[in-house]
């Protein structure tokens, strides 16, 4: 049956929402410390992160998609970004930038740093670095964005 | 009057005024009616006793002096009655060195959960203890030893 000249694509409904899903993940503001002026970086027009579709920084978490956990995350911290979290609508992913938030970096013989966010939050995409740069959170969100499509890295 | 028991010049060319800290009140109301204004208030813990160092500023003649008090018994007089500012620099001395300032209308825990044990920057803080800060519903801080019960 000939249905004019653009084609048919057939596809399953799963892939169809997973590719919706990775395309426009609208990350949370959640910039604890100095990784968050990368960040900022990586939102703005240099290495523009609206190309994958997170153009979006959101500051409630009822509308995002993705937090960014961007800096040392303290003790007290910890449970307003258990909270936060929670608050966050399904699906929910997480990235983990810089080294602080990875397994507590050049404070891990600190009194009041949580070592690694995994403890609290569950990680999807950790994104080393002392700060990583906006061209590797980038490259953090891509994987974000492959993970989600079920694709294989490389 | 209060007496200055040695004035030094740091590298900077900063003034330091070391005094006791019976004539800390006097010293400062003195710099007061000079137009110096409170810059910030530090603390460091050498073993035996426990340097107070305040640092005033005059904008004015854009100068900077120190003032350093040596205590023994971790108190030292308040100076919130001279600077407003000094409210929340002083709870920030007690909390993290564990210093009294004497005067003081809300000497309480100000970057630490109020349940935390010991002062974090002072030489004897035991940092192989680690301590877990909680949030139960209603917002209020639990810390505890055990690692299942908080982060």
């Amino acid at each position: 049956m000939k249905t004019g000249d653009m084609g048919v694509k057939t596809t399953t409904l799963e892939k169809a929402l997973e590719w919706g899903r990775s395309n426009s993940l609208w990350p949370l503001t959640m910039g604890l410390a100095c990784c968050a002026i990368e960040m900022m970086a990586t939102q703005a027009a240099d290495v523009d992160v609206a190309r994958f579709g997170s153009e979006i920084f959101r500051n409630s978490p009822r509308q995002s998609d993705l937090m960014i956990v961007a800096g040392t995350t303290t003790k007290r911290m910890a449970p307003r970004l258990k909270r936060i979290y929670e608050e966050m609508p399904y699906p929910k992913y997480v990235i983990a930038m810089g080294v602080c938030v990875i397994q507590g970096g050049p404070y891990v013989d600190g009194y009041s740093v949580v070592l690694g966010v995994d403890k609290v939050v569950p990680v999807d995409v950790y994104v080393p670095g002392c700060p990583p740069s906006p061209q590797a959170l980038t490259y953090g969100l891509i994987t974000l964005q492959k993970k989600i499509r079920n694709e294989t890295d490389r | 009057m209060y007496k200055i028991i040695s004035e030094e010049t740091d590298k900077s060319g900063m003034k330091v005024l070391n005094i006791d800290k019976s004539d800390l009140i006097e010293l400062m109301e003195d710099y007061k009616d000079r137009k110096y204004f409170l810059s910030s208030i530090t603390g460091v813990d050498m073993k035996d006793h426990i340097d107070v160092i305040y640092h005033l500023h005059n904008f004015d003649k854009n100068d900077y002096i120190c003032v350093k008090v040596s205590t023994t018994d971790e108190k030292v007089p308040s100076i919130t009655k001279l600077w407003k500012a000094a409210i929340v620099d002083e709870r920030e001395q007690y909390d993290l060195m564990g210093i009294t300032f004497e005067g003081h209308d809300n000497l309480r825990r100000i970057l630490l959960p109020d349940d935390w044990v010991g002062h974090p920057l002072r030489k004897d803080y035991d940092l192989n203890k680690v301590q877990y800060v909680s949030v139960d519903r209603d917002g209020n801080e639990h810390v505890s030893f055990d690692d299942k019960e908080g982060w």
